[in-house]
């Protein structure tokens, strides 16, 4: 067995290497962005005293947490089109990668909302804010810090997600792989080389994030 | 008119189409519950020499979880389907492989779901075996094992239902599970949301009532030290 | 016109009646006491006058303004601060954070101003060393004290206490009580629903017995301990269980 790691000095390849960093640094980060938002709203809405909220959160979180992103996206590549809305590969991944992200993000940020007990809520009252400056200052800054380990596990799945996306074309560091495979044939080399360069996002990802924690850590 | 041209063009759903759902929703089921046993027991053998006291045995397993863990599964499945081959020589065909992957895959999860059941059991209960003359392997069978596998069922529920999700990756080496049939039907028929409404049912109807049992199974289980 | 007017007031939780066509006036001046057995509506009637809880029925007029229209809550419990049993340092803040917030928030006050304020009762609460402590640092007294000092940043016209020294230790709740009697000594307005006899004595200038939501017995500090017990064989009881 020939180890062959040539392919690797070819700028061009070097070039589509960059695009798909690229790629998978847009949806990654837009997804992470969008998802968060999408799950603060549903683990508000969850906690909502309005039945109906309370239930449009639910189904769509458990819909969502019980059929595959990969069929999702098909769903949305697919469908989007068909509505007579014309995306581009990288909207539709964003699209519902967010969507699929805001479920799981729903269900921890939930568990964090439920950290926090009346009696801050009341404190809080007390004092004269009113029940959206109390989210604002004290309830979401609380939740978020008790979610925030799992939040940061999401978000890393997330990005391994991403690589998914090259399914419907997008050009991301999957699929920049996958282009340069069919030109050099080199499956093992590239292959192994993509799954250490995951690791080691996921590494320095999971690193940092203790780092944060431990500074922002509150107990309760 | 434009409208209807534009739909004669592909062909409509037919009754076979439904058997191809029904054999489909076969294939993804019989490959994901492969690979979940031979991953779990793999993951069982794993878990337990992490539990070593010994920290080079208990060490050596990461190097095998770690890359499983931190990595998609489609860049895995990729390297055994695509990679595997060059390396051995030999072909390995799409069920060999998805099987492969998914089961690796699943172990790696399961090691250390099952590190983690064992080790949160209370070490005072180990001591109570001791006290009472079990020895090391005897206190593990008979009061070790029970109360960690009752902390495992409910995740071990979850991931499975997670590994079945991850299963519709395996589509993306062509094996005609749920999801690839799900495509194939799109491109056919053009009715996208049909066919995903199908194979959206099919899932959930498999995923929802398994989700539900570990939600109940953890309430029902737990324990309180 | 009193500062608060609680106006025939009925509260229940489920088939509990807690007050039960409770009135009674509240001046801005002096310490009033409330005292009574468990479960007689006294944390209950704090509540309501703050509107943390809604009345079933009557009104509880602050300032003028009806705790029942929700635009008054606002204007009401910034006039009124609260410190409850539980005391709640938020976490995520340090002390002079947890102090500064709300004054900067609801009344706008510059932050440099806010700063000086803080200090100064941080020194009035004797914990002018722990401005960067966290709630995980301090004892719950001084947690307590804490919570206080914040009460009183927005220049509140009145301090309600429910059973601000219940969850405290011995020692705990004389340096608690020492503060509120310097407070009281500053002519600070405060309504104390409280088990400790000894404060009532020293401090009350008024006060509320209540009993199964009524209100028993309503006088100054030194009737209610001579005439008011000779009298009335309830509030004896009640005097001599708590062993005074």
């Amino acid at each position: 067995m020939h180890l062959n790691f040539r392919f690797l000095s070819n700028p061009i390849f070097i070039g589509l290497l960059k695009q798909g960093v690229k790629n998978t640094l847009i949806i990654a980060s837009l997804c992470i962005i969008f998802g968060f938002l999408l799950g603060i709203i549903f683990a508000l809405m969850r906690r909502s005293k309005i039945k109906a909220l309370r239930i449009v959160s639910t189904v769509w979180v458990d819909f969502l947490r019980n059929t595959p992103f990969l069929v999702q996206l098909f769903f949305f590549y697919y469908g989007l089109p068909q509505l007579g809305i014309q995306t581009n590969p990288l909207v539709t991944s964003v699209i519902a990668l967010s969507i699929n992200s805001s479920a799981v993000n729903c269900e921890v940020i939930r568990s964090g909302l439920m950290a926090v007990k009346k009696s801050y809520y009341e404190c809080a009252e007390a004092l004269g804010f009113s029940y959206v400056q109390t989210l604002r200052y004290f309830v979401l800054p609380i939740s978020l810090r008790v979610a925030f380990k799992p939040l940061v596990n999401n978000f890393i799945n997330l990005i391994l997600t991403t690589s998914v996306c090259f399914s419907i074309t997008v050009v991301e560091l999957m699929g920049a792989c996958k282009v340069i495979n069919g030109r050099v044939d080199r499956p093992f080399e590239i292959y192994i080389l993509l799954l250490i360069a995951y690791c080691i996002i996921t590494f320095v990802l999971s690193f940092v994030s203790k780092i944060i924690d431990k500074r922002i850590a509150v107990e309760l | 008119m434009q409208e209807a041209h534009v739909y004669g063009k592909y062909a409509h759903f037919a009754i076979s189409d439904l058997f191809t759902f029904l054999s489909s929703c076969g294939t993804t089921l019989a490959v994901t519950l492969i690979s979940l046993f031979l991953g779990s027991v793999l993951g069982v053998v794993i878990g337990l020499i992490r539990c070593s006291h010994n920290k080079v045995i208990r060490t050596i397993p990461l190097i095998f979880i770690e890359p499983l863990r931190n990595s998609p599964l489609v860049v895995q499945l990729f390297l055994v389907y695509y990679g595997l081959p060059v390396v051995m020589g030999t072909l390995l065909d799409v069920y060999s492989a998805a099987i492969l992957t998914l089961s690796l895959n699943t172990a790696a999860f399961f090691s250390v779901l099952v590190h983690n059941s064992i080790k949160a059991v209370p070490t005072a209960q180990w001591e109570v075996g001791y006290a009472l003359g079990h020895g090391k392997a005897s206190t593990f069978i008979h009061i070790i094992a029970q109360q960690a596998v009752r902390l495992l069922i409910p995740q071990a529920i979850t991931l499975y239902i997670g590994q079945l999700q991850c299963s519709s990756i395996l589509s993306l080496i062509s094996l005609r599970d749920l999801c690839r049939v799900g495509q194939l039907l799109t491109v056919r028929t053009m009715q996208p949301f049909i066919v995903w409404g199908i194979v959206f049912f099919l899932y959930y109807a498999i995923s929802f009532p398994l989700a539900r049992l570990a939600g109940y199974l953890e309430n029902r289980l737990n324990y309180s030290y | 016109m009193a500062m608060i007017e609680v106006k025939s007031i009925t509260k229940s939780f489920g088939s509990n009646v807690v007050l039960r066509d409770f009135s009674v006036d509240f001046e801005q001046n002096g310490v009033t006491v409330i005292l009574g057995p468990s479960g007689t509506g006294k944390s209950t009637l704090l509540r309501c006058i703050n509107g943390l809880e809604k009345t079933d029925k009557g009104d509880i007029l602050v300032d003028g303004l009806s705790v029942n229209s929700k635009r008054n809550l606002r204007q009401i419990r910034l006039a009124c601060g609260m410190v409850f049993q539980q005391t709640v340092i938020f976490p995520q803040m340090n002390v002079m954070e947890n102090l500064i917030l709300s004054p900067i928030k609801l009344l706008k006050m510059p932050k440099n101003e806010a700063i000086d304020r803080a200090r100064f009762y941080l020194k009035k609460v004797g914990l002018e060393s722990k401005e960067k402590s966290r709630h995980n640092e301090l004892s719950g007294g001084e947690q307590q004290r804490i919570a206080i000092a914040r009460a009183l940043m927005m220049n509140p016209k009145a301090l309600l206490l429910d059973e601000v020294t219940s969850a405290l230790d011995p020692e705990m709740t004389r340096e608690v009580l020492n503060i509120l009697e310097s407070l009281a000594s500053d002519g600070v307005c405060m309504l104390c629903v409280t088990h400790e006899m000894q404060f009532a004595k020293d401090v009350a200038s008024r006060v509320l017995f209540l009993d199964g939501g009524k209100l028993i017995c309503d006088t100054g500090k030194e009737e209610f301990f001579s005439t008011a017990r000779k009298e009335n064989e309830r509030i004896n009881k009640f005097l001599s269980f708590i062993g005074d």
